[in-house]
């Protein structure tokens, strides 16, 4: 049963987690918030969450990016580099987008699962159900 | 983490106190007896900040910087010598390098000097990192339109679908009226967005400028500040204005000028802090009219004031989180002075209060009346 699973929910829109984080409580989850990249990065080590939800411009064009490279590539959250991501974002974006990040480019590696806003409420439970499952 | 800092001097008695000196403030350091080694030194070290001594046999100080600087600028060099002379100091700058010291020094002079140089080094490598993005930005400007209009909308109709997946619940008749008031204010963004837009638009099109005549100014101030009295007595914020008994008209465009002065006043008056003040003074200076719109409030970090005016710049965090805004205003002032032959410069201290400051060409009664009227003929 997915009832337990905690949900961290980082977007930079309050409104946006203020309705997201009311249908996930609805089906039983748990949620945590963050309202930039850099807090949701220390609420994954505060909270150890089961799933990820991750916008990608807050900030900057870029952020989210960077919260997953980070997950997935830095030794400060190795512990948590196997955490699903489901990346969200309104401008439809090609998982193989290099984006240039400070020095060089960063090969960015693709989150578990991209989907577009505004979510579709059935389709984005199930996806969550699903990336849970694995 | 830990800064290092890379010391080249063929003076074994200076490597030594300064390695001492900055090892004990908590700096990891490496020392190097002649240019060549300590060039090999940054290079694999890649260190924040290089102390370096003019005067070495073999490759010269001056040498040493030029490559450090061509290699990483954004390394910070500090150059020591006992041959300080200006000459020397302003040739040593030029090429790169942050700050002098002439020996002998005292270990506090050292200190403060490399701690001043590490934090130069961290506004440099945080404007950098900016100026990328911003250049990102400009290439993909049409995602970031296109994001800005989504984003509201997506706001809205997330609460709206929420409010029909769940129907009536105890939860959602609880959040039902503060859903539906965010969406009211989301639909109000909207609305800005497309407005500002189009005054964006209509400026560089050139609709909303109509003849470029002569225009008094101090009028249009008036205007301003009346029509923005109630927003400021709200918020407790009192306005001022110090304008000349004269008049000192400009060359410009009567609308324009009015959205110009609009939007420098509101931001004034949204960006202030209680029982703050906004005033507003005009100057004639050679050839230009200078306005100036002060206030007394957050102001904008440094590293913000080139980014400030292009198209959905907003500071993000402090204080200026809780307004609410477009982030058009400001491209809007620039294209509109840029339009008028103008210019538009801000300056600003953090937590103490920013000055817009607005040139624009002045008329000159009578050789720009001469002009018009021959224009007309
Ligand atoms: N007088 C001011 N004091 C402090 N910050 C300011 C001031 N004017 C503008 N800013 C900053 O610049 C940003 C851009 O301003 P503007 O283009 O007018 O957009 P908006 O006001 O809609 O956010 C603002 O969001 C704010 O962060
Ligand atoms: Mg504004």
């Amino acid at each position: 049963m997915t009832s337990k699973s905690k949900i961290l929910l980082i977007d930079d829109d309050r409104d946006f987690l203020a309705s997201v984080r009311s249908v996930l409580e609805s089906h039983g989850y748990t949620v945590v918030e963050a309202e930039t990249g850099k807090d949701g990065l220390q609420k994954l080590i505060e909270h150890k969450p089961d799933v990820i939800i991750l916008d990608i411009m807050m900030e900057s064009l870029t952020e989210g990016y960077s919260v997953n490279y980070a997950i997935k590539h830095l030794d400060d959250y190795k512990e948590y580099k196997r955490t699903p991501i489901i990346m969200v974002s309104s401008i439809e974006s090609s998982p193989d987008e290099r984006f240039p990040i400070s020095d060089g480019y960063v090969d960015v590696i693709s989150p578990n699962y991209y989907m577009n806003k505004p979510l579709d409420i059935p389709a984005f439970l199930d996806v969550l159900e699903k990336v849970i499952q694995e | 983490m830990q800064k290092s800092i890379i010391v080249i001097d063929d003076d074994e008695a200076v490597l030594l106190s300064v390695n001492k000196i900055l090892s004990k403030a908590g700096f990891h350091v490496e020392t190097f007896e002649d240019g060549v080694s300590g060039l090999e030194g940054v290079t694999e070290l890649k260190p924040d900040l290089v102390v370096v001594d003019l005067r070495m046999p073999g490759l010269s100080g001056m040498e040493v910087i030029n490559r450090v600087s061509e290699m990483d600028p954004y390394i910070i060099i500090v150059v020591i010598t006992g041959y300080a002379t200006i000459d020397t100091a302003v040739e040593a700058i030029k090429l790169g390098a942050y700050d002098f010291l002439p020996k002998p020094f005292s270990p506090d002079e050292l200190r403060v000097i490399v701690n001043r140089g590490l934090e130069h080094r961290q506004l440099l490598q945080e404007s950098h990192r900016l100026e990328i993005e911003r250049e990102l930005l400009k290439r993909q400007f049409v995602t970031l339109v296109s994001h800005q209009l989504k984003t509201p909308l997506v706001a809205i109709h997330q609460y709206l679908d929420t409010l029909k997946q769940l129907g009536d619940t105890p939860d959602t008749a609880s959040k039902r009226q503060d859903w539906l008031e965010r969406c009211l204010q989301r639909t109000d963004e909207v609305l800005a967005i497309i407005k500002d837009w189009l005054t964006l638009s209509k400026v560089e099109s050139g609709s909303l400028t109509g003849e470029i005549l002569r225009v008094d100014l101090k009028p249009i101030i008036l205007n301003t500040m009346e029509a923005n009295a109630d927003m400021a007595a709200e918020q407790g914020i009192t306005l001022e204005a110090e304008l000349p008994a004269d008049e000192y008209p400009v060359k410009g465009d009567r609308n324009c000028l009015a959205v110009l002065f609009d939007n420098l006043m509101v931001n004034a008056i949204k960006y202030n802090k209680p029982e703050g003040r906004v005033s507003v003074s005009v100057k004639a200076q050679d050839h230009q009219i200078v306005v100036a719109v002060a206030d007394t409030g957050i102001g904008i970090p440094e590293k913000y004031r080139q980014a400030l005016f292009d198209e959905f710049f907003r500071v993000k965090g402090q204080s200026s989180g809780q307004t609410t805004g477009t982030g058009l205003g400001l491209a809007i002032c620039k294209r509109i002075t840029t339009e008028m032959g103008g210019t538009i410069e801000v300056e600003s201290e953090l937590d103490v209060g920013s000055t817009f400051r607005v040139s624009l060409p002045a008329y000159h009664e009578k050789a720009d009346q001469e002009e018009e009227n021959r224009s007309t003929k």
